[in-house]
């Protein structure tokens, strides 16, 4: 193993922020040094203006696990991903992650700790082949800026080359090393959805945020992608919270679930549990023919 | 170091990839590799097990294609000043600085996809700082001119907590308030500036060569004037220049802008400080606009305020948008085209027709020219996304994949 995520050079880029976080010392391709850590969402309050997308939801993700959000549309899946990852700032409540609060950082800031995430509508650079995209996965762990890369220091050179090797390596393990010089926008769905996983995890995270990774997939494609994060899962250990509407999926790769229904946890615990759970059935099919539960569903 | 890679991890993997046992398998639904425009709609195909074949004998073609490119403008960018006239070296010094300003706004504006009206503010810093830290303040020229380019760098920087936080076309508003500042301050600072009439540029003098036409200069029996000099000058500036900016697009910082400009959010969660980055390309290309001042105030030898009005910057965009929008090769070509025309109109007027003499009431070659490259550029909206440079590579592309088929078809059954 050479020194491949070794930060060198460059102390131009990032000056202070990134001392807080630990040195990448080992193999690229495993979670950071001190590992996976504990996600912790509590109490967490949403409101744009009028409307409350998520009222203080708390649900804790297991180092190591694969934790499913669900719930019908509008729910706040996605409210709570942006939230995680940065992009809309809680009107109260809290997240840490491995010692640092998330809530109060900026999205460049949240990747620094090593949170990755995928959108639910593909947002990679149609126009950049696919091993640029990943590329800028590597943005964190490289050093090279304006100056170094205009003059085309070494140092920028040798970046680029022993983290395009590693590009390449994430690229083959996400089953689109074929397509590396291809151009992402000339690439089916599907294949684009998994370069988006692959530049997530050429991001090297510790915690992996999915945002419906199966949407819009035939059976074939959802069974390959389950496969893929499962096998993320087993060989790199880190901890993967995904938004998914698929139960199939849900159910087989999910160690925990929380629900959400207008904002609201409705439900938290193993798939199984959470599949009998009365609550999250009528959130799902409707309360007909049945008391409600005092929930002023329509 | 001891941790599973993931590619060990997961051998047996049904994944399509893993699928495709070896690359020179026949695929025979495959496509033509390179398809001609990244915005043709992706034809529907199992594109990762493409073996993509042709790849390996693309690039030492291309490597000699690309040196005899570069061998042959050279020879011809050192040749030009023995044979044209001082005419077509005014016009050809224009067009490379023009084309060191297009480089600039297109790594803000086509890279990054930040607007910038502000452009022509900028190169009038770098070619009146260079004025006045090399006749006032008495600094070496080419101390003076490295100088006006930090200061362009500078005043970028002092309006960059405005570009790091506007998106596109609103910092295209907030810049435009840039060109009516300059404007007052060009007119009515005359003790910096001149006021109207602007004033005289020293020449530049390197190490002991004065760019200026007295002390005579005779090559090869062609009398060296300050044009001949300068294009040289010009030459390299432009060369350095484009070299720079194309190892900033290909590199880390590259990826990154494209990145703001496709998708800011996505920019951002990857760990691109968005803000920042936008402010530093701003400062960046305000330093390109600083370098193309010096060099267009270094050919008029003379600076004014009414050139580095709202039109140039227009023009810089229309330059941009008919080259191609984030290249460099696209701005360099922009420039070109932009600069030219109007000096071609001028030149030919009595022989074309609708173009009247300057001054003779009818269609000026100047209006003339920019009625011509506004149409250029709805040309070039319409029929032409990549703009002149994405031409030249898509005529490219099919050559060098018909020169590929010839050599080493694979399966020609498969061009479809």
């Amino acid at each position: 193993m050479d020194g491949m995520t070794h930060r060198r050079g460059e102390p131009r880029a990032h000056p202070t922020r990134r001392r807080r976080i630990p040195l990448r010392n080992q193999p690229v391709g495993t979670a950071a040094g001190d590992g996976p850590a504990e996600l912790v969402v509590s109490e967490v309050t949403v409101r744009f203006a009028g409307l409350t997308a998520l009222d203080a939801v708390s649900f804790t993700v297991a180092p190591g696990s694969v934790h499913a959000l669900i719930g019908p549309n509008g729910a706040g899946k996605s409210t709570c991903f942006n939230v995680l990852s940065g992009v809309y700032r809680a009107t109260s409540g809290g997240v840490r992650f491995g010692g640092a609060e998330l809530t109060s950082l900026r999205p460049h800031q949240v990747a620094a700790l090593g949170v990755a995430r995928t959108f639910q509508n593909i947002a990679l650079s149609p126009h950049l082949t696919v091993r640029d995209n990943l590329m800028l996965g590597r943005h964190r762990l490289t050093r090279a800026g304006f100056v170094s890369a205009g003059l085309r220091l070494p140092t920028a050179r040798r970046e680029a080359v022993r983290h395009g090797a590693r590009v390449a390596e994430i690229a083959e393990f996400a089953g689109v090393g074929d397509a590396l010089s291809i151009p992402v926008g000339l690439l089916p769905y599907g294949v684009q959805k998994r370069v988006e996983l692959a530049r997530a995890l050429c991001m090297e995270p510790r915690l992996l945020l999915l945002d419906e990774p199966v949407a819009g997939m035939n059976g074939g494609e959802r069974r390959e992608m389950a496969g893929l994060i499962e096998s993320v899962r087993e060989s790199l250990g880190i901890s993967i919270l995904l938004v998914e509407h698929d139960m199939g999926v849900v159910m087989r790769i999910a160690d925990a679930v929380t629900v959400l229904d207008f904002g609201r946890r409705i439900a938290d615990g193993p798939p199984e549990e959470v599949q009998r759970d009365p609550e999250v059935i009528r959130a799902y099919l409707g309360d007909y023919g049945r008391p409600s539960g005092g929930r002023g569903q329509a | 170091m001891s941790e599973p890679t993931p590619t060990a991890a997961t051998p047996g993997r049904d994944s399509p990839a893993a699928g495709t046992p070896e690359p020179g398998a026949p695929a025979p639904s495959t496509p033509a590799p390179s398809t001609p425009a990244p915005s043709t709609p992706a034809p529907s195909t199992p594109a990762l097990s493409t073996p993509w074949p042709a790849r390996g004998t693309a690039r030492p073609l291309r490597a000699v294609l690309r040196l005899a490119v570069l061998a042959v403008s050279v020879m011809v960018s050192v040749a030009v000043p023995f044979y044209l006239e001082g005419f077509w070296l005014q016009t050809g010094l224009f067009a490379m600085s023009a084309a060191i300003g297009a480089i600039g706004i297109n790594l803000l504006t086509g890279a990054t996809g930040q607007l910038s009206l502000g452009h022509a503010f900028f190169l009038a810093v770098g070619a009146y700082s260079y004025v006045f830290l090399s006749t006032d303040l008495g600094l070496p020229t080419p101390l003076a001119a490295v100088a006006a380019v930090i200061v362009a760098g500078v005043s970028g920087g002092l309006f960059s907590p405005i570009a790091g936080r506007l998106r596109g076309a609103y910092l295209g508003i907030a810049t435009l308030a840039l060109i009516f500042v300059g404007q007052h301050i060009l007119f009515n600072a005359e003790p910096v500036t001149g006021g109207f009439n602007g004033r005289p540029v020293p020449p530049m003098e390197l190490f002991g060569l004065v760019f200026a036409d007295t002390p005579e200069l005779v090559v090869l029996n062609v009398p060296f004037g300050s044009l001949e000099r300068l294009w040289f000058l010009g030459i390299a500036l432009l060369a350095g220049a484009a070299v720079f900016a194309r190892g900033v697009l290909r590199g880390r910082p590259g990826l990154a802008m494209n990145t703001i400009r496709d998708h800011e959010i996505a920019a951002g969660v990857m760990g691109v400080p968005v803000a920042r980055y936008r402010a530093g390309v701003f400062v960046l290309s305000s330093m390109y606009g600083g370098l193309a001042g010096v060099l267009v105030a270094l050919v008029f030898q003379q600076v004014v305020p009414d050139y580095f009005g709202m039109l140039l910057s227009l023009d810089y965009l229309a330059m941009i948008v008919i080259g191609g929008l984030g290249s460099v090769a696209g701005a360099v070509a922009g420039a070109a085209f932009v600069s030219l025309l109007p000096q071609l109109l001028t030149r030919y007027s009595d022989a074309l027709p609708l173009v009247a003499e300057p001054g003779s009431g009818g269609v000026s070659p100047a209006e003339a020219a920019r009625i011509l490259y506004g149409a250029a550029v709805v040309a070039v909206v319409l029929f032409l996304p990549g703009g002149l440079a994405g031409l030249a590579t898509r005529l490219g592309r099919v050559r060098l994949k018909e020169l590929r088929w010839a050599k080493s078809a694979p399966a020609p059954a498969s061009r479809r």
